[in-house]
This record gives C-alpha cells, sequence and structure tokens, in this order.
C-alpha cells in the first residue's frame, strides 16, 4: 500500500510539472488571437543540436523561441549533450516527423553528409548552425549555414591578444602560447585553434600548446588551467577556446599569483567570470559569436526557405568584446549574450 | 583475538596515510623544479579541493552505510540555484544560507525515502533523482548563468567567510578540515555511528539488534543534501555566479575519492580521515600529473592509471596489515 502511494505520489509530481511547464507556456487568450494572424501559422522547424548541460545553448534557444513567437511558428529545439550516435536518432526521429525544416548541428565532416542528403530528398529543408562540414557546401548538401565562421574567430582573438602583447613590448620570438579547452578534440576548439596559429604566424610565435581543461565542471577547469600556469611560468599569452575555459581564466591567474595583464588572456563567449576578467584587466578581450543569432536566424531562414526559397549564409560571429564595450554585454550576459 | 583486532584496525586506518604521503613525496621529487610544493600550487590545491571534498564526506557516510548518492551532481547546483534567487531577490545572503541548509536536508530526505521505501538499489534511485533535479533545473533556469557578484560581493563578510584567507590558508579547506572532524566524531564516537557502520555491514543483524536501519540511511542522505547546500553556496561566490554546471562528474569523482580513501563499495568499512585523504590523493593526482607535463589527451588516461594503482597499493597495505 505504501509503495503503490509512493509511486503515485512521484506520477503525481512528474505530471503536476509537466502542467506547471504547460501552463507557462499558454498564452493570454489575445495573444492566441493574434498569433492567427501570424505569418509562420502552422508551420514546424525543429533544431538538431550537439548541445547539453552548457549555458551556452539557452541563449541559442531563446533566439529560437523569440523567431518562433514573432513568426507563430512552432519550434522545438534537440540537444543531444554531444553524443553523435544520439544526435542523428534525433535528427532522424525530426525527419520521420516530417517537420517543414531542420536545422542541424553539422559537428562531423562526414557522419551528416548522407542523413542530411536523405532528408533533403524526402522534401525536408535542412540547414547547418553552429558547426559546419569542414568543405563547406562541397563537403554537405545543407541549403545554407547560420553561425561563426571558426577560424576567423580564433584568428580575430588572437590578433587582439597579441596585438596587445606587441604594444606592451612582448618578445614575440620567445612567447608561449596556451590554449585550454573543455573538450579538446572537438571541432570547435580545434579550428579555433587554427585560428589562433594563424594570427601566431602573423607575430611570430612559435610555441603553443593546448591544455585539456577536463570538461565543464568549472572547479575542474580552474584547478587545471591553474596548475598548468604554475607549472609553464612562460606562458605568455593563454585562450579559452570555449566559454566555460575563458569565465574561469581569471580565478585561474590569480590562483596562478599572476597580476592583471602579466599573462595576455582572452577567450569566448561573454559568461560572469569573462565580463569580471575584462572589467578587471585579467582579460584583453573575447569573441562573442552571438549565438542567440544562431537560433532566432535558423527559425527565420527555414521559415524564409519555405516560402520564398531563400537560403542566406549568415557569419554570426566575430563580435570582440573588449573592456569599452562591455555595458550592454554585461547587461545581457547569459540571456542575449 | 581483541589484540589482533586492534592492531588491524591501527595499520588499516594507516594505509591511506601512507598512500597519501607516498603520493605527495612523488610529486614533490618528480615534479620539474619540485614545483609540487610550491606554496602557489598548494595554495590552489587546499582553495579547490574542499568543493568535492566536503560532499565526498557524506558520500563516504553514506557508502559505509552501504548506500550510494548520485543525485548530487544535480542537488549542487539545484542549491545554487535556489540561493540565487534568494539573494537576487533582496534577501540576506546569511539569512539565504540558513533557509538553503534544510533546503538541501529536505532533498536528502526525498532521496532517502525514495531508497527505503522502495528498497530499490540506491545507485538507480538517485540516478533518477540526478536526471530529475537536472532536468527541473534546467527548466526553470534555462542554463542561464546569473552572475552573483552584485549581491554578494567578494569582499564583503559573507564572501569571506566562505571563500578568504586566513593568513594564508583558504578559508575553505579551514570548512573541510571542520566538516570532517565533525563528521568524524559523528562516525567514530557517536552511536549513530555505530548504527551507520552497522546498517553497512549487515542490515538484518543490525534491524535484529533493534536499529531502525531505515531512519540512519534518511539520516545520511540529509547530511549529504546539506552538505550540498553548504558547498553550491561556497561554490558559487567564488565563481561569482551560479552556473548550470556546478558539480557535474562529482557523483563519480567523489565516489573514486572515498574508494581511495578505503572505503569499501560494498559498505560497512571505512574512516573518516582516509576518506578526507582520499580526496586530496585524486586531487594531488590530477594536479602532479599536470605539473609533470603529461601529454595533453592522456591527462584522464593517466588520471584513471594513478587511481587504480593507489587503490591497488592502498588494498595491498590492507591486505599486509590483516596478516
Amino acid at each position: 500500500m505504501k509503495k503503490a502511494l509512493l509511486v503515485l505520489f512521484i506520477v503525481g509530481l512528474a505530471l503536476s510539472f509537466g502542467f506547471l511547464l504547460g501552463c507557462a507556456k499558454e498564452k493570454p487568450a489575445e495573444e492566441a488571437a493574434e498569433a492567427v494572424t501570424k505569418p509562420g501559422e502552422g508551420m514546424y522547424f525543429r533544431l538538431v543540436t550537439h548541445g547539453g548541460d552548457d549555458p551556452f545553448w539557452a541563449v541559442v534557444q531563446q533566439g529560437m523561441r523569440d523567431a518562433a513567437d514573432e513568426l507563430g511558428c512552432r519550434a522545438d529545439i534537440d540537444l543531444a549533450g554531444g553524443d553523435l550516435a544520439n544526435q542523428q536518432k534525433k535528427f532522424e526521429e525530426s525527419v520521420a516527423s516530417k517537420p517543414d525544416g531542420i536545422a542541424v548541428v553539422i559537428n562531423d565532416g562526414t557522419a551528416w553528409d548522407k542523413p542530411v542528403a536523405d532528408a533533403l530528398a524526402a522534401g525536408i529543408p535542412v540547414i547547418g548552425i553552429n558547426n559546419d562540414d569542414t568543405e563547406g557546401p562541397a563537403g554537405n548538401k545543407r541549403l545554407c549555414y547560420i553561425g561563426q565562421n571558426e577560424r576567423r574567430a580564433g584568428y580575430m582573438i588572437g590578433l587582439a591578444v597579441f596585438s596587445a602583447g606587441k604594444a606592451k613590448g612582448v618578445n614575440m620570438a620567445k612567447a608561449h602560447v596556451a590554449m585550454a579547452a573543455e573538450v579538446p578534440g572537438a571541432a570547435y576548439a580545434t579550428v579555433r585553434a587554427l585560428g589562433v596559429k594563424d594570427a601566431m604566424a602573423e607575430f611570430g610565435i612559435k610555441s603553443f600548446e593546448m591544455i585539456d581543461a577536463g570538461g565543464l565542471e568549472m572547479t575542474t577547469v580552474e584547478s587545471r588551467q591553474t596548475s598548468y600556469l604554475v607549472a609553464h611560468p612562460e606562458t605568455t599569452f593563454m585562450f579559452g577556446a570555449g566559454g566555460i575555459c575563458t569565465d574561469r581564466l581569471t580565478s585561474s591567474l590569480k590562483n596562478a599569483g599572476k597580476a592583471a595583464g602579466e599573462v595576455l588572456a582572452g577567450g569566448f563567449d561573454a559568461a560572469p567570470g569573462t565580463v569580471e576578467g575584462l572589467k578587471t584587466d585579467f582579460l584583453v578581450a573575447s569573441i562573442d559569436q552571438q549565438q542567440y543569432l544562431q537560433g532566432y536566424y535558423a527559425v527565420y531562414t527555414l521559415y524564409l526557405y519555405k516560402k520564398f526559397g531563400l537560403t542566406p549564409n549568415i557569419d554570426t560571429g566575430g563580435y570582440l568584446i573588449t573592456k569599452d564595450n562591455l555595458g550592454l554585454i554585461e547587461e545581457l550576459s547569459g540571456t542575449y549574450r | 583475538m581483541q589484540g589482533s583486532k586492534s592492531k588491524l584496525t591501527y595499520s588499516e586506518g594507516l594505509t591511506t596515510p601512507i598512500t597519501f604521503i607516498a603520493a605527495v613525496l612523488i610529486f614533490a621529487i618528480f615534479t620539474p623544479n619540485h614545483i609540487f610544493i610550491n606554496p602557489r600550487n598548494l595554495g590552489s590545491i587546499a582553495k579547490l579541493t574542499p568543493d568535492l571534498g566536503i560532499v565526498a564526506l557524506g558520500i563516504g557516510i553514506l557508502m559505509i552505510c552501504g548506500e550510494f548518492d548520485l543525485s548530487i551532481a544535480s542537488v549542487l547546483p539545484f542549491c545554487a540555484y535556489i540561493f540565487t534567487l534568494f539573494v537576487k531577490n533582496g534577501m540576506n545572503p546569511f539569512v539565504g544560507y540558513l533557509i538553503l541548509l534544510p533546503i538541501g536536508a529536505a532533498f536528502g530526505l526525498f532521496n532517502g525515502v525514495l531508497v527505503v521505501s522502495t528498497g530499490l538499489p540506491s545507485f538507480i534511485i538517485t540516478l533518477s533523482t540526478m536526471m530529475f533535479w537536472r532536468g527541473l533545473l534546467y527548466g526553470v533556469s534555462h542554463m542561464m548563468p546569473i552572475s552573483i557578484l552584485r549581491y554578494v560581493p567578494s569582499e564583503s563578510f559573507f564572501a569571506r567567510m566562505l571563500i578568504g584567507q586566513v593568513g594564508p590558508i583558504p578559508v575553505q579547506v579551514i570548512w573541510f578540515i571542520g566538516f570532517a572532524l565533525l563528521l568524524g566524531l559523528i562516525l567514530h564516537r557517536h552511536k549513530l555511528g555505530n548504527w551507520i557502520f552497522a546498517t553497512g555491514s549487515n542490515p538484518q543483524a543490525a534491524r535484529a539488534m533493534g536499529i531502525n536501519t531505515a531512519m540512519v540511511k534518511i539520516v545520511c542522505y540529509m547530511i549529504i543534501g546539506v552538505l550540498c547546500a553548504f558547498v553550491s553556496v561556497m561554490q558559487s561566490v567564488r565563481l561569482g555566479s551560479f552556473a548550470a554546471t556546478q558539480g557535474i562528474g562529482f557523483e563519480l569523482k567523489a565516489i573514486a575519492a572515498v574508494v581511495v580513501g578505503g572505503a569499501s563499495l560494498r559498505g560497512g568499512v571505512g574512516r573518516m580521515l582516509s576518506i578526507f585523504l582520499g580526496v586530496f590523493i585524486i586531487q594531488i593526482v590530477e594536479n602532479g600529473l599536470i605539473l609533470m607535463q603529461v601529454p595533453v589527451f592522456g591527462v584522464e588516461t593517466f588520471i584513471g592509471i594513478a587511481v587504480v594503482v593507489f587503490v591497488i597499493l592502498n588494498n595491498f597495505l590492507y591486505r599486509q596489515a590483516s596478516r
């Protein structure tokens, strides 16, 4: 009897939660009436991503929701938690549900070739977001790509940080560059590192090392970055390859006994720790890939393709954040930026 | 008989400290320029280890009691989120903290009641609650980081109480030592400790002796909940924000630390000092390997090997002591 009551309690709890979420999504009557007149009425789009336990994707989702609200269409996002097989399964499920369009993160150079081609052959428009095939349109048949050009972003942050070093009179021939990545082998880290190396070549810097920051858990990331800085006092420049590593850079530098500007640092995104680092001069700059736009434009592009056959390629990235333009970023960090 | 038992207990208690000293000596000698014992490095270990360590102390007690709790990886960030909402809405952080601790206990109560009332393996139950709380957290927080620096400035008394320095010593490690002492006293000097060991080693016998094993387990889960609540705030104040990724991976890392600290996965065996040192061994191995400049893509592999080696060493010393 007790067990039955307990099971009922758990089921009740789950249903209540579902009900609460449902209520949260419910629109007032006048808003619902207004939605009838919106241009995307009746359309359904799906974003299939490799995202997971990362605030980055919450911002993408926010963009998707805003665009769907504006157009009056429905849109959902799948977060596969970095599991390619799971992401492909979700993609197949999406295709089977026959949506009006799919935006997929093409995070593998070959694995997405056939699924995307098959979906297109079945009459479902597919566009790429966030990550693209390394060969671009030559490597994958997706209709277009919306996201940051990662190599250019790496190059831009390298350029900003190395320029600051040059202005300080750093001896570039002896400089050592370290780049901490949450997932060192992942495409984002590899390609951004290539961009940083492009900038290194321009400044005549030769020494580079990638650091395994140990995942998404912030204390682990901070601990590993600190250990590296302690073990490598020759580090002149340091980058976070992703938002979490960049967020923890300032604390890591402080832990290792570095003063602001002693190691010239930079990275990606605008998490609270990154904003603090920019304000206190521990970070020179950060690149905001404006991921809100990746969710927002994905929905709009699929809608425009459905209506008019338009397939624009959009580079959302490359917004350089420094101490001078922090105001708006700080205000919107974690929500729209 | 009594004499040999005392000898065994005494020697058993020495195996993890010996392993700990071995780890320290290895890295002190073999890291370039003996950088492992650089005060800056030791300070960083002392500052960052307690996040996992304080929670692992509770996991250790629970494992001695014969159960697991994987949900810490979600309860911790959930508590951080609740605290962030408190201070964001103008609540005094001290008041928020005092309210949060019983909320943490309630998370533990929920787990404990589920485990004892269903009779299902705690590994499965807490795996489910881990996913449940994480899903709920993502739903309500949208995974958005929230800065708390403007509500709890790093120079405030509240922040200094949790993440400040006493001379060269980070406050975090003092809290860690304090919790280890308190829980050590409960485990080894209080009747609740006896009940925990009895429940973990032979629950049927414990029940026959009149011990309410269900209540003992629930109390252990509640202790973990309180520890998660405590660490969640300590960590958030240090990070300067709530992040939905707080605590990810802690569930298995804490179990690894407890096992390295000599506790048995089957329950009934363990010592608080050893668990305390086990946490440090895990952190020291990770730190030392990076200082020894192991290849970037091999760090995890080396850590895995090192953990196995230290567990084998620990078991070897234990068997030697048992002879």
